[in-house]
């Protein structure tokens, strides 16, 4: 049997999302070696899949791409892409991850990215880059400023057919290929795994995700993003130019009925810029957000809650009662007004998107002795004085991990994490990795 | 990776069997449905809806055949009807 | 002079290397990106052209890199958007693949083109820019960055809470630390707060732990009493005068009796005050400090009500957040039938929100100071929940009555509080900025003051709540700070507060190269945050001394000797101290004067290239024969 390889780093960072990257990049500026596990296809995490972000509107990719660019080109950095961490344990003063690398079914040293596999092979399979709106091949790159630009072959959809290995000019793929262990050593770690949306088919008031009109922020933001699924803004349906969209607010966060007490931290303002996105997309179109508050409580945000008002944008304080099906594809709400007389009203929409809130996309149960509090998110044990400290010695965590937040403040967190991680190998004694 | 082995491919299908079979299933249904939308818009630029039900197709499905059939190059964006696109076979693809 | 000549000059041929992004449609929905490609690809002097969807993505970067590994191009430049998001990113990109980073060009079709102009114009007018690109890229010489010397030591100017926490981390990765402190403590505003939200600790242990690890660390050393009155230098090596005083202010606005301080032991706590550091000065004395990165975290002020603001001044039952919190953070067990404020027992009170934040020009009127705060102050929603719930499980009596125009409990564990206060029977009535709730002293009743606001809550009724005390939700500002400001020339924003160079690229670093952010000087933030903010400023700074020495930018001015005749005249101009100085120096045996630069100074402003009688002086990377070339290409484009 081979060896296990093991590979040594100063500090491990597990989930390359911007606060992976943030906190990589902070460490390996003090010359720290760092190693990124990411377990999706390409780093970037949700950010690299928004289109602009609030609040200035800056698009999503000329931000996140070139710290993505940054972090893969570091002398410092390592980054290994989909991979699974299967433990993470202290002994000895040092950590010890152990690691499955996942088969790409293409060999990473010679693919050389030229997408000539993906246009060959016959099987089409849902985008889920795209929010499911459009196809992809069962050999693909995720997209096109996907780090790295590597093929991979999703086995449950391949038919075998041999194209691909055919017209591969580098004769990279390879259908035999195995998962592979390994384990990564390091003194300190960042976790950094950030969040998945609260799943849409829970809520049975809200049609559980079998309406077809009815979408999901993250959703939006595709059909908002350049290289949308259909590169404008028409609905999944029928593709229809929507005249009239709505935004109902606290989907999934709030709601005590689905164990969500907490908020999210972020919808409020990602709904009103997205508003603000379509209103410039689809000038004539009625945008419509139903809410409870407005939670625009970040550096410049209110100002940005107040354009959009200006804007014409409606905001309507009221809580969505229910959702259905309404004719030609149209979506109905019925809706309680906080405002006005307080009758329950019913009101049409073209297309309606769902502000959905956050849940952890890790748990460490089992994998790592890291708690968690009731949110389900890590725990952090002194939040006022050290907020990236968590239970496990050497371990800290940042960005959406350690709860909701937005960019601005994951990016903070992240420097505060690096920054701890640091002060940990600046004080533990057994010194710098070789 | 080289010339793939005979014997090897053979264990890896058989292997995979569960997984093939539905991709060739997939496939089969997937081929009906470009073609249907591809011979609907040949000739002349329609909407979804109308692909869908001179087609007799859903208009979801069609939708999203067609986003991809674009993303490939095969199909372009015409002008607009309505409230809706227009899409038509790429002359040139 | 022309190409051709220039090639024989330096025996190279120059290829330039036209790499034009699509910023995914931000761009090429306005600029035919094909159609500019076209445009310039027979300039003089260019190799090749490419379009990109993102041309700073990774496969845009490696077009470049392998343009150049493959020695089709020595010049490189990028239409895309704003220099300052993506210089950086293509200079490294221009190195990494073993060229000199600096013979690269920007043109900028975004910001300039395409988010102003539209259809042919757009075109047109990126072809222009392009094509001055160009010009200027044929003119450039390779540049090598100046590296200056970096002391590792490290000023926090503000001791609260962010100021302590970076100080304890800078020292902590083994710089020296000055953290200075105008009043007599440490520990800034939080010594007036009592429980924190949402985690109820006591903001007395919080603070006092982490001004026990500053005073504890023989690398911080702390100046309280202190202010910075002279500033000058550049990044890796500032110099400080620092003007030590005895203090003369009250300390506490509860209790504004002047606090004797010669019974204070070192690391005591004095309520509203902070933590005595030891030793206050019986005279003036002034102290100069030599710094490699200066940290800001000067903090917040409580934004103080206008007279009739609310009642506010026109009845002594009006208070604000600020003074209640402090008052219950004086007595946190106190328990009782009411709460008492000023001997009274409080038998109905209200809550206003947002008084002085979310301020909306037009409804609101700025102050004397022509200030209107239209930001939220993000902490005072919570921090009224907090101190109501309080008030109600320890004096059950008093009932509450919150007015808001939304309730922002966004952080972990604040909604539950929101929760806990509905659960304690806190009545909310909400309102419309442009409709606030009016406050007057009632006409006898049994209350003093009548609170009526028309409560969007329950459709618009007008509602009249009687009470005894109204506490005014006051938001933060900035500690005013206009002396550093002026002498550090530190960005502010339109919100008053320090303005960082991009929230999500370069978020706690200033414009001013070697200045950085920590907590509420920059915008509001809880403690949990300030000390994010902090910890990621102290990891920035650690980075850039770390290695103990600084590269900046080379675009800054040099000296032909040829034609340098030592007139004077730049010095005089030069706004910056000591950037260009007089200096002798021997040609063919003759002492001559001629001036002199000190590169890490110079700003490259460009204000003595304008004033240089002989054409001395030119600003590398930004020559006047570049920019004559450049306004040439644009105007024949
Ligand atoms: C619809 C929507 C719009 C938004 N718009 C904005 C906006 O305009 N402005 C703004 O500031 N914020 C916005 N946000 C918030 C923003 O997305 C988050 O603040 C940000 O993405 C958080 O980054 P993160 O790195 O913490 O988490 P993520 O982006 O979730 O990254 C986590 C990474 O970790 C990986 N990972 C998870 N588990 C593991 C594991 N076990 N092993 C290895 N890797 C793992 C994931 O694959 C992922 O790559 C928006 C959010 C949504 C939902
Ligand atoms: C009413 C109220 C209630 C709050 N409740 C909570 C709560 O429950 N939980 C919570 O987490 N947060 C709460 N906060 C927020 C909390 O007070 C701040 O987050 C925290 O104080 C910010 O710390 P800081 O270091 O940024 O600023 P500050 O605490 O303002 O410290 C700044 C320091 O800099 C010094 N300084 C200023 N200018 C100079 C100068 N020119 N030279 C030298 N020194 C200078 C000041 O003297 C001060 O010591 C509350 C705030 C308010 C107003
Ligand atoms: S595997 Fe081959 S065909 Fe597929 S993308 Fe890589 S190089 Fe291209
Ligand atoms: S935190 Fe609440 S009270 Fe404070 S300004 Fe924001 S909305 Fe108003």
């Amino acid at each position: 049997m081979k060896e296990t390889l093991r590979l040594q780093y100063d500090a491990l960072v597990i989930g390359g999302g911007i606060a992976g990257l943030q906190s990589a990049l902070d460490l390996a500026d003090q010359d720290f070696k760092v190693a990124v596990i990411e377990k999706d296809a390409t780093i970037g995490g949700k950010m690299i899949r928004l289109s602009k972000v609030f609040p200035t509107l800056d698009c999503a990719s000329c931000i996140t791409t070139p710290k993505m660019a940054a972090a893969a080109h570091h002398d410092n950095i390592d980054l290994f892409t989909y991979c699974e961490v299967n433990s993470l344990d202290r002994s000895q003063g040092r950590l010890k991850a152990s690691i499955t690398q996942k088969p790409r079914y293409v060999d990473p040293d010679k693919c050389i990215g030229c997408r000539q596999c993906e246009y060959q092979c016959p099987v089409y399979v849902p985008d889920q880059e795209q929010g499911g709106f459009n196809l992809r091949k069962a050999v693909y790159i995720p997209f096109s400023n996907a780090i790295p630009q590597l093929a991979l072959i999703d086995v449950e959809h391949c038919a075998l057919c041999g194209k691909c290995a055919k017209v591969c000019p580098t004769e990279a793929i390879d259908y035999f290929q195995q998962p592979e262990d390994f384990v990564i050593e390091a003194k300190t770690a960042v976790l950094a795994t950030g969040f998945k949306l609260t799943p849409m088919d829970q809520k049975k008031e809200y049609g559980q995700g079998q309406i077809p009109n009815v979408i999901s922020s993250l959703q939006m933001e595709r059909l908002l993003a350049p290289h949308g699924p259909y590169q404008r803004v028409i609905r999944p349906s029928d593709g229809k130019e929507p005249d009239s969209i709505a935004y109902v607010q606290c989907a999934g966060s709030r709601d005590l009925s689905l164990g969500i007490s907490y908020c999210s931290r972020v919808c409020c303002m990602y709904a009103i810029k997205q508003a603000m996105l379509l209103s410039g997309a689809l000038p004539l179109a009625d945008i419509t957000i139903y809410y409870m508050d407005i939670r625009a409580f970040g550096k410049g945000y209110e100002q940005f809650f107040q354009n959009a008002k200006a804007m014409g944008i409606e905001f309507v304080k009221a809580k969505v009662g229910r959702i259905e099906q309404g004719e030609n594809h149209n979506v109905l709400l019925r809706i309680e007004e906080q405002e006005g007389d307080g009758r329950v009203v019913r009101r049409e929409h073209d297309l309606v998107v769902l502000s959905l809130g956050m849940v952890p996309d890790w748990n460490p149960a089992g994998i790592c002795p890291v708690g968690t509090g009731d949110d389900a998110f890590i725990k952090c044990v002194r939040p006022k004085l050290a907020p990236t400290l968590t239970e496990m010695e050497g371990v800290f965590v940042a960005g959406v991990a350690a709860g909701p937040k937005d960019i601005v403040d994951t990016i903070a967190e992240a420097g505060a994490a690096a920054m701890e991680a640091s002060n940990y190998l600046n004080s533990s004694a057994s010194g710098r990795a070789a | 990776m080289g010339k793939p082995d005979k014997e090897a491919m053979k264990a890896l299908r058989k292997q995979r069997k569960a997984y093939i079979d539905r991709a060739q299933q997939e496939m089969k249904k997937q081929r009906k449905l470009i073609k249907a939308i591809k011979e609907q818009i040949k000739d002349e630029p329609k909407t979804v809806p109308r692909i869908a039900s001179e087609a007799k197709l859903q208009a979801d499905q069609v939708l999203l055949y067609v986003a991809a059939l674009r993303k490939y190059g095969q199909v372009v964006e015409v002008d607009k009807d309505g409230d809706y696109f227009t899409y038509k076979l790429d002359a040139e693809a | 002079m022309s190409t051709n000549q220039e090639k024989k000059a330096t025996g190279e041929q120059k290829k330039v290397g036209i790499y034009i992004c699509h910023c995914g449609g931000n761009i090429s929905d306005h600029v035919d990106v094909e159609k500019l490609a076209e445009n310039v690809k027979d300039l003089d002097g260019v190799a090749v052209v490419h379009t990109n969807t993102f041309m700073c993505s990774d496969p845009g970067q490696e077009l470049i890199q392998n343009d150049i590994r493959d020695g089709k191009v020595n010049r490189v430049v990028v239409a895309s958007c704003a220099p300052s998001l993506h210089e950086l990113t293509f200079r490294g990109a221009i190195k990494r693949a073993g060229m000199n980073p600096y013979l690269y060009e920007h043109a900028n079709i975004r910001e300039q083109v395409s988010w102003v102009h539209h259809g042919d114009q757009a075109t047109e007018k990126a072809t222009g820019l392009v094509a001055g690109a160009v010009a200027k890229a044929l003119r450039l010489q390779p540049l090598e960055p100046i590296r200056v010397e970096a002391r590792r030591h490290a000023t926090v100017i503000g001791a609260g809470v962010a100021g302590l926490r970076a100080a304890c981390d800078l020292a902590c990765r083994g710089l020296e630390v000055a953290l200075i402190e105008k009043s007599p403590f440490i520990g800034g505003r939080t010594a007036s707060l009592g429980r924190l939200v949402p985690t109820g600790e006591q903001a007395e242990e919080v603070i006092t732990q982490i001004a026990a690890k500053a005073m504890a660390n023989d690398k911080v050393t702390i100046y309280s009493c202190t202010e910075v009155v002279g500033f000058e230098g550049f990044v890796g090596n500032f110099r400080l005068t620092l003007k030590r005083k005895p203090p003369e202010e009250p300390y506490s606005a509860a209790e504004p009796q002047k606090i004797r301080m010669d019974h204070l032991e070192k690391g005591e706590f004095l309520p509203a005050a902070g933590i005595f550091p030891g030793d206050v000065p019986d005279k003036e004395q002034e102290i100069f400090l030599e710094t490699g990165a200066i940290v800001m975290a000067t903090g917040f002020r409580s934004y103080v009500p206008g007279e009739g603001e609310y009642g506010y001044l026109h009845s002594d039952k009006v208070i604000t957040l600020a003074e209640l919190v402090e008052l219950i953070a004086r007595y946190p067990d106190r328990r009782g039938r009411f709460l008492q404020v000023k001997g009274k027992p409080v038998r109905r009170m209200a809550f206003i929100h947002c008084v002085g934040s979310r301020q909306i020009p037009g409804i609101h009127e700025p102050d004397q100071d022509g200030r209107l705060n239209e930001y939220c102050s993000r902490t005072c929603c919570a921090a009224t929940l907090q101190a109501a719930v309080q008030i109600r499980s320890s004096f059950p009596e008093t009932q509450i009555f919150d007015f808001y125009r939304d309730i922002r409990t966004y952080g972990r564990g604040q909604e539950e509080v929101y929760r806990e206060a509905s659960r304690q029977r806190v009545t909310f009535f909400r309102f419309e900025p442009e409709d606030p709730p009016r406050v007057q002293k009632s006409s006898g009743g049994k209350f003093p003051l009548l609170v009526s606001v028309k409560d969007t809550l329950t459709f618009g009724e007008q509602i009249d709540v009687p009470v005894d005390l109204v506490v005014l939700a006051t938001g933060m500002e900035p500690t005013p700070i206009k002396e550093l400001v002026e002498m550090m020339k530190l960005p502010v924003g339109a919100d008053g507060f320090l303005q960082e160079v991009h929230p999500k690229l370069r978020p706690v670093e200033v414009a001013n190269t070697g200045i950085l952010l920590a907590g509420t000087c920059q915008a509001p933030m809880d403690v949990g945050e300030a000390c994010n903010a902090a910890q990621a400023a102290a990891a920035k700074t650690t980075a850039m001394l770390a290695r103990g020495y600084v590269e900046l930018d080379p675009f800054v001015a040099r000296v032909d000797p040829e034609r340098c005749k030592g007139t004077g005249l730049c010095r005089e101009a030069c706004p910056i101290e000591g950037a260009i100085e007089l200096k002798e120096r021997q040609v063919d045996g003759k002492t001559v004067v001629q001036a002199q630069i000190t590169p890490a100074l110079c700003t490259g402003c460009g204000i003595c290239v304008a004033v240089c009688p002989s054409r001395a002086l030119d600003i590398n990377g930004w020559t006047l024969e570049q920019y004559e070339a450049m306004v040439d290409a644009i105007v024949a484009a």
